[in-house]
């Protein structure tokens, strides 16, 4: 049974608390979370160490620039755990980096929280994200989707933390505003919170009364996947979709799941020769330079489309506007399908690719 | 008169079983369509899937992997590691609706000369009933 | 020095400019003076465009000359198709000024093979912002097409930092150019520039007799206007970057995608050096920085990148705009690189992208230079 810690402050400034206790305490090595820079709604992500600097985090802010997994990936072991304060999107994607030797659970304290969404980049382009804060709050708490939120988010059913250590309940807390109740689900957390002031008692986050909101962001995603009609269209479709790609390859550095220092499509493998383009020019009468569009794509699903985890920031990122996230996440869906796997939900089950089960797809290859 | 529709295959053999598969049904006189085109490959899981995406976009008609029979890959489990990777690929092409029936997986061992006529044969009228590959004129690519 | 070219050829625009120039460009391969021409296409979806090197005549009528946008930069292009040596193609590459500028630049850094390539160029009118474009693209063709018609240059509905641009027209490096700001609307002026040049035209019996004065004066007076318009915007831009706070400031909404690295025509680096395993924080320096200011900021050395880079590639910077188009948070990354390319470029008296074969500065020197530095120097140490 899991325990919970319950305080009479609004549910930002509780997180705020135990993230000062801990860092006081000498729990952890420092926090790392969403804080404030500036007055203008400027933010970015930080590790903390000086307790005072907490007075400007703001762990539950609705937005993710970053996939707070790859920079957590990027951090070396400190002396003691540190506090993170994540998505929990971001969560699975640390975990899939962790299967990937690109990080350790142990070198993290994973504070995570039941997600409400956040917001598309282009608010705090335009400067409306503080505007915006009241409504999703509010929808938040009645349990309902925000109209500001992301279509990503909207579409997206694991809002339920897998893995953290410490989960907050947000959605469908109707007193966010005075209260606040922390979820603790393994031995280091609750070791890490002893001796913080609050009520104590055991108990579980009622999944139950999320089942209604799964169901609907649920529907949301097979109608998204349903609109965007990829797969009857053909070779003609994808070069619809596709053909106004830039070739910036946003996608795959803002990418968590995608952490090779060097693409391999960026790699001199596929610089060609002049006389391979010029053979190419041969057969179609006309070339696209640069070459390897719709490659790259379908070459970068292969890669990783099985761990993807829909956090959504390739479609963010994208300047020519595709739909990115939706196309990875359904093909996605079907490849992890194959091996039941569900990207960022168990640290020990081992990626599609690197692993085989000897009795599994016994229908290929059988002529 | 239009020329008969020859299609290209590029076909990815494992040295240790198609690649002797097909060398065999050579010394045995039998015949396989020209179309298929061999590369030797130390193992099947060499075959890069981006291999096959690479041969699909630039033209090829279909795209042949030879491997081991699953328990006799020459590096203990190459051609698991192989089939998961096709089935990945397979199903992207499925859920992207491109036509997945020109790639295909076959167990063919050192011994079955035959057997390589066979699939072979096969897979190649099922790729000249399909017709050309569409992503050969194709500019935009 | 360069010979300079003083006539040109006088040719109908009774078709537009577009169909003129594509009609040029099919005699040329019907003829066999050229082998393939790189050219923008619209997408089949209708929604942007791509570079497309075409050898079949027939595609052609699909090209468009002047596209709205520049969704790709010209140089990158070219670059993929020629980086790895000449081929046997002759090829004519139909680019905007700041594309073949580019263009010079990376055949600086051997990145582009100019050897068989004929560079073509036209007075741009500028480009449209690619977002604007994708969210109505008909509406993009329709500015776009009254934007040609112009004879002055219009700034309000181009990308800023084409508003501010300065070198719009024929380049010391262009082989050919087509003057589209003629005395009138019913001529384009076709300007040999090299012996590339003249030697195409030739193969198409046009003679250049005409005298181009007034379109040169008329391109002069124009210039003038936009060096006024880039000096007073440069003023306000100015602001931006002055400073460590302001510089924090403007790159503050930064989410480290380095989109606009990975579309600039002179970053050809295949790795970054901001993304390698040696930019990365290491634990001593994060404990350090902890330690010092009780915080750091992750992903660390934001303004690490922009400096960084405006130290790799400011010298080379072409005021392409690329950088803006590609940025998801809309930072005006293009015209800040522009301002700090305009006077790095001046220490050197290098100006980016005109003169073939001449070195960048970075890899030559002179023993009397940057004085203005020398200065600062003397002045620290006195």
């Amino acid at each position: 049974m899991d325990k919970v810690l319950k305080i009479d402050i609004s549910a930002e400034k509780g997180v705020v608390e135990l993230l000062k206790y801990l860092l006081q305490n000498d729990r952890v090595s420092g926090v790392f979370t969403l804080r404030k820079t500036g007055s203008d709604g400027s933010f970015d992500y930080a590790l903390i160490t000086e307790p005072g600097l907490l007075e400007d985090a703001i762990p539950l802010h609705p937005f993710m620039h970053v996939n707070a997994g790859k920079i957590l990936s990027a951090l070396p072991s400190m002396r003691k755990p540190v506090a993170a304060v994540i998505k929990p999107c971001e969560l699975r994607s640390f975990v899939e980096l962790v299967k990937r030797s690109q990080g350790a659970l142990d070198d993290f304290l994973l504070i995570s929280y039941t997600c409400g969404g956040s917001f598309p980049y282009k608010t705090t382009v335009k400067g409306q994200t503080d505007k915006l804060l009241p409504e999703f709050w509010k929808a938040v708490k009645s349990g309902l989707d925000s109209d500001s939120i992301r279509p990503t988010c909207r579409a997206c059913e694991y809002f339920v933390p897998m893995n953290a250590d410490i989960t907050i309940s947000l959605i469908g807390e109707k007193d966010l505003d005075s209260k606040c109740s922390i979820f603790l689900h393994s031995g280091k957390s609750e070791s890490m919170v002893e001796g913080f002031k609050a009520e104590i008692s055991k108990g579980e986050l009622d999944l139950s009364r999320f089942d209604s909101l799964v169901k609907k962001r649920k529907e949301q995603k097979e109608k998204d996947f349903k609109e965007l009609n990829i797969q009857d269209s053909g070779l003609d479709g994808m070069i619809d979709i596709f053909g106004k790609c830039i070739g910036c390859h946003g996608c795959s550095r803002i990418c968590p799941i995608c952490h090779c220092i060097l693409c391999d499509f960026e790699s001199c493998a596929y610089d060609y020769d002049t006389s391979m383009i010029e053979n190419e020019l041969l057969g179609r009468g006309g070339v696209r330079v640069p070459t390897d569009t719709i490659l790259y794509q379908i070459g970068r699903l292969s890669h990783m489309s099985f761990s993807c985890t829909g956090c959504g920031l390739c479609t963010e990122v994208c300047p020519a506007d595709i739909p990115v996230s939706t196309i990875f996440r359904k093909t996605g869906e079907k490849v992890a399908g194959l091996f039941d796997y569900v990207p960022g939900k168990d640290v020990d089950e081992e990626i599609p690719v690197t692993i085989f089960k000897e009795e599994e797809l016994s229908e290929l290859g059988n002529d | 008169m239009s020329k008969e529709f020859m299609p290209k295959i590029i076909s990815f053999l494992c040295k240790w079983c198609t690649y002797s598969g097909a060398d065999l049904a050579g010394t045995n006189r039998m015949k396989y369509p020209p179309s298929i085109l061999p590369l030797r490959v130390m193992c099947s899981s060499r075959v890069n899937p981006v291999f096959l995406i690479k041969s699909f976009l630039h033209g090829a008609d279909g795209v042949l992997i030879g491997g081991c029979h699953p328990g006799d890959c020459h590096y203990q489990s190459g051609n698991y590691y192989t089939r998961r990777r096709f089935a990945i690929l397979t199903t992207i092409f499925d859920s992207l609706g491109l036509e997945s029936e020109r790639l295909k997986l076959s167990w063919i061992s050192a011994a079955e000369g035959t057997k390589f006529v066979r699939v072979s044969t096969e897979f190649n009228e099922k790729i000249k009933s399909m017709g050309e590959n569409p992503a050969k004129k194709k500019i935009f690519l | 020095m360069k010979k300079s070219y003083t006539k040109g050829a006088k040719i109908s625009n009774s078709k537009g400019s577009r169909k003129t120039i594509l009609n040029f460009l099919k005699g040329l391969l019907k003829k066999g003076s050229l082998d393939a021409v790189l050219i923008p296409m619209r997408v089949p979806a209708g929604d942007s465009y791509a570079w497309v090197l075409i050898k079949d005549k027939k595609l052609l009528d699909d090209a468009n000359p002047i596209a709205p946008i520049m969704p790709v930069q010209g140089a990158n292009a070219l670059s993929s198709c020629t980086k790895k040596g000449k081929g046997n193609l002759k090829i004519a590459a139909l680019m905007r000024p700041c594309e073949i500028r580019a263009a010079i630049e990376l055949s600086k850094l051997n990145q582009v093979n100019l050897e068989s390539v004929t560079l073509i160029s036209y007075d741009c009118p500028g480009a449209l912002p690619m977002s604007d474009y994708l969210q109505d693209p008909g509406e993009g063709e329709k500015v776009f097409d009254s934007l040609l018609k112009k004879r002055d240059r219009d700034v309000e509905s181009v990308k800023p930092v084409c508003g501010i641009c300065d070198n719009f027209s024929i380049l010391p490096a262009s082989d050919l150019h087509f003057g589209l700001s003629a005395d009138s609307r019913d001529n384009i002026l076709l300007i040999p520039n090299s012996k590339k040049g003249t030697g195409l035209l030739n193969k198409m019996d046009i003679k250049p007799s005409e005298d181009i004065s007034s379109w040169a004066k008329n391109i002069e007076e124009l210039k003038k206007v936009q060096e006024k318009k880039r000096k007073e915007r440069f003023e306000y831009v100015k602001d931006m970057v002055e400073g460590f706070d302001s510089l924090v400031k403007t790159f503050s909404a930064c989410v480290g995608c380095h989109n606009c690295e990975s579309v600039c025509p002179v970053c050809y680096c295949r790795q970054c050096y901001f993304e390698s395993e040696t930019a990365k924080p290491d634990i001593e320096s994060i404990l350090l920085k902890t330690k010092n200011r009780g915080s750091i900021s992750l992903p660390a050395d934001r303004i690490m990148f922009h400096v960084g880079r405006m130290v790799h590639m400011s010298l080379s910077c072409v005021s392409c705009g690329l950088c803006t188009d590609a940025c998801p948070v809309s930072i005006p990354v293009a015209e800040l690189f522009s301002y700090v390319g305009d006077r790095t470029q001046q220490t050197f008296e290098y100006r980016s992208g005109e003169e073939k074969g001449e070195p960048i500065p970075m890899k030559t020197y002179r023993k009397e230079e940057t004085k203005g530095i020398n200065e600062l120097v003397k002045g620290a140490e006195g």
